[in-house]
């Protein structure tokens, strides 16, 4: 569904991204891990859109998009959840969502706009509060809809960054759960995660980077065994 | 909405009210307090995608040069029709060239705009410079109320597009742009073309005014078309009237050009205090305008 | 001093009086800089220190002008003798002005801080407009025609006199913000701007020092303003927006960066209302176009 073909990019004297490659098979989850500035968030700005990249290919669903904007992408079917959630602070949840229904596809008729964003405010339980302003909410409430706007572009693979941020344990538990409802409603997913609790519990493969390069991928517990990673993520023996 | 309806209902009869003495005064008074609304409604548009626009005295006089200079040419309606087109056209260029620019940068990047505008309108050969360009009344002076009917014509455009857009998708793209265009721009939102848009209509609606202005006064003057006063007009009127409304900037409008004309009356130079210290305790008192008094909280604007 | 005959050998063959046109240009481009990165510092803190975008910096610099003109026309007091009373009084409107206006908003959006800041300026103006008229005042001091020969090249005493207080106040401000304490603290603040809600009473007051130190550095431009050009109403209005554009240039932040920044400014305004013809009008329209040039040009290449 996605593939990933030698991406660089380079920041003056830091290459945060290099010949990355990976695919992404369709309806899978896929994990992307490693320690801080390995180069997850260049990665995933890169692949939707935010970021050009210096070298490299981005294909998806046969079609490239190595340079194409932001909206196109989403357009195509290719949706991003950021870490930091900036709600719509001045409308309400259900506006914020309109906002994606009605633009996530060209000429979406208002009508099946609003069915998207009635189902998609019950798929990730923000319907209580659908009238409420969206500067209003709590944390776990600003990540629903962080998730539920993505959604409301109607995406075949969903780019989710670090939403377990800031959540209490139980409240991970409840976002797990969420995520794998959207699995299971046909969106794939790839996410960037910091938590190995979560990663084991959602990922079907993960890709593990340091520096900038891919050096592991494979099943959980294959790479959590790979002496590479570790060494990533504990530092060099010497 | 009721509202709007209602001031528009009243822009259309008053001539025909018993006046008396103060009649050709208050008309007078009322067309230009139909041309600043309407200039502050334009202005208002394009604050729905969160640009702050200082350039609007640059499109409100060039729609009065454009419209004066095509006058004799084409005759009232299509030369008003150019005065537009030519301050649309010019919002095009801004619009493209600040694509980028936000905040203070945009504000000060619009403001060198109009100043160049002004000086490259001061300094062209065919606009009588400084000095002044003589303009023809609207219809060649043969309806005499035809000035007046053409500001009120432009105020109703200018209203029913406002609400239009209050009503449409569009309304969405536009506040997403404002409130967050990155995540807009994810989400799908063609940021760019709503932007643009956004720009073009208000230019045009600012050059339409400039134009039925011009064959008001029936002399123009950089100073005077182009000048900062203007741009604070616009800005001004739909702040304290409540932005991103349409009622905001239709009352806005027609009480503090009330309030500017009396007191223009009274002090001469100087009037525009009125402006500031208004701006002033709007920001510090009412931030968001006067609707918000009709509104409760939690309700009112997206 | 540089003499005519030396800069042409060294140029090539371009006249005595080319080159002595050129060198006086960019003199008087440099002796202007002065009053500009007075204007242009005291910008810098404002928006660099206190956080606040103030479109009415320009009218300190107005009623610094008008100060010095109601002190001469009243007391025959010089304009020069009269700038330490100026920074005062300027200070004072400044503190006056930050606990009464600008600090009740220094929580709202920065769209509200530029409209407040947008309106005291129109307020100001107008307000000067009631109280002495459009015309313009000027100070004619004994001196005001006077110049200074060296080697072929006039300097204007005023501009000259400008120039040199601009270099001894400015250098007191950056040896204040290097080597004091509250310097220190002051350049601190600006560094790391807390949530306006976390202010504690030491930023507070950091702010209200910085804040009347911009108007105290505006209003002594406005008296050196008022012998070398004129006190009127708006004559603040165009030193707003070029300070603007100098701190712009400079980098937001950048207080160093402040006179280099205001010395380009000054030298392309003397050189264009020198060398383009029908000059003075234009140089307004030229100078805007710079910035209007480098602000888009800037945020294209930054993406």
């Amino acid at each position: 569904m996605l593939s990933v073909q030698g991406l660089c990019k380079r920041f003056g004297g830091v290459t945060a991204a290099n010949e990355v490659s990976l695919q992404v098979a369709p309806g899978e989850i896929l994990a992307v891990i490693g320690p801080n500035g390995a180069g997850k968030s260049t990665l995933l700005n890169l692949l939707s859109g935010l970021l050009r990249p210096d070298e490299g290919r981005i294909e998806f669903l046969g079609q490239e998009i190595t340079h194409a904007p932001p909206e196109v992408r989403t357009w195509k079917g290719l949706g991003r959840a950021f870490q930091i959630v900036q709600p719509f602070p001045e409308m309400s949840v259900w506006e914020n969502l309109l906002v994606g229904a009605l633009y996530g596809k060209p000429s979406t008729p208002r009508k099946v706009a609003e069915r998207v964003v009635a189902e998609v405010i019950e798929l990730t339980g923000l319907a209580p509060k659908a009238q409420t302003p969206a500067g209003e909410l709590t944390l776990l409430e600003d990540k629903r809809l962080e998730l539920a706007r993505a959604l409301c572009t109607q995406p075949r693979l969903l780019l989710l960054d670090e939403v377990m941020a800031g959540l209490r344990p139980s409240e991970a538990l409840e976002a797990v759960a969420l995520v794998r409802r959207i699995r299971d409603s046909g969106v794939t997913v790839l996410f960037i995660e910091h938590l190995m609790p979560v990663v084991r519990a959602l990922a079907d493969r993960v890709v593990v980077m340091d520096y900038g390069r891919v050096i592991a991928e494979g099943p959980y517990d294959a790479v959590a065994a790979n002496p590479k990673v570790r060494e990533a993520y504990l530092g060099r023996a010497q | 909405m009721i509202l709007v309806g209602l001031l528009l209902l009243v822009a259309l009869v008053l001539p025909g009210l018993p006046l008396g003495e103060w009649r050709a005064f208050l008309l007078d008074t009322a067309q230009f307090a139909f041309l600043i609304s309407a200039l502050a409604l334009a202005w208002d548009l394009l604050a729905r995608t969160g640009q702050l626009s200082l350039a609007h005295g640059a499109f409100f006089g060039l729609g009065a040069y454009a419209a004066a200079l095509a006058a004799p040419a084409l005759g009232t309606l299509p030369a008003l029709l150019v005065g537009g087109v030519v301050a649309g056209a010019s919002s095009l260029f801004l619009g493209l060239a600040t694509l980028r620019l936000h905040g203070m940068y945009f504000a000060i990047a619009t403001l060198a705009f109009s100043e160049v505008m002004r000086t490259l309108v001061l300094k062209a050969p065919f606009t009588g410079g400084a000095i002044g360009l003589p303009v023809q009344p609207a219809f060649g002076g043969a309806f005499p109320l035809g000035g007046y009917y053409l500001a009120v014509g432009v105020l109703a455009l200018a209203a029913g597009i406002s609400l239009l857009l209050s009503r449409s998708r569009l309304h969405y793209a536009m506040a997403a742009t404002r409130q967050g265009e990155a995540v807009a721009r994810v989400l799908g939102v063609p940021v760019i073309r709503v932007k643009l848009l956004a720009f073009m209509i208000s230019a045009f609606l600012a050059g339409l005014a400039g134009g039925v202005y011009a064959m008001k006064t029936l002399f123009l003057s950089p100073y005077d078309a182009f000048g900062l006063g203007r741009a604070v007009e616009a800005l001004v009127i739909p702040i304290f009237g409540g932005l991103y409304t349409t009622t905001g900037p239709l009352l806005g409008g027609l009480i503090i050009v009330s309030l500017e004309t009396w007191l223009r009356l009274r002090i001469g130079e100087g009037y525009l205090v009125v402006y500031g210290v208004i701006l002033v305790l709007t920001i510090l008192f009412l931030p968001r305008g006067l609707v918000s008094l009709f509104h409760r909280k939690g309700a009112g604007h997206a | 001093m540089l003499d005519g005959r030396l800069a042409y050998w060294r140029l090539g063959s371009p006249s005595p009086q080319t080159m002595e046109l050129l060198l006086q240009t960019l003199i008087n481009g440099i002796l202007a800089a002065g009053i500009y990165a007075l204007v242009a510092s005291g910008l810098a803190l404002a928006v660099g220190v206190v956080g606040i975008v103030n479109f009415a910096h320009g009218e300190f610099t107005m009623i610094g002008a008008f100060i010095a003109y109601l002190l001469f026309v009243g007391t025959g007091l010089d304009p020069f003798l009269s700038l330490g009373l100026a920074a005062l009084v300027l200070f004072g409107v400044g503190a006056i002005t930050y606990l009464g206006l600008i600090r009740p908003v220094l929580a709202a959006p920065e769209l509200n801080q530029m409209l407040l800041t947008f309106g005291l300026s129109v307020a100001l103006q107008n307000i000067a407009l009631l109280l002495f008229g459009a015309d313009t005042r000027v100070v004619s001091t004994s001196y005001q025609g006077a110049t200074l020969s060296l080697g072929g090249l006039s300097f204007g005493v005023p501009p000259l006199l400008a120039f040199g207080l601009s270099v001894v106040i400015l250098g007191a401000l950056y040896g204040f913000l290097d080597r004091t304490r509250l310097g220190l603290a002051v350049r601190a603040v600006a560094q790391n701007r807390l949530a306006p809600g976390l202010l504690g009473i030491e930023t507070q007051r950091v702010y209200l020092l910085a804040f009347g130190l911009s108007a105290a550095l505006a209003g002594v431009a406005g008296v050196m303003l008022s012998v070398m050009l004129y006190a009127s109403p708006t004559v603040g209005f165009a030193y707003t927006l070029k300070a603007f554009a100098i701190i712009v240039m400079a980098g937001l932040g950048n207080l160093r960066g402040v006179v280099p920044a205001a010395i380009i400014l000054a030298l392309a305004e003397a050189l264009v209302s020198t060398y383009l013809p029908g000059g003075g009008g234009w140089v307004e329209a030229v100078f805007f176009l710079v910035i209007f040039v480098a602000l888009t040009w800037r945020s294209w290449r930054a993406a």
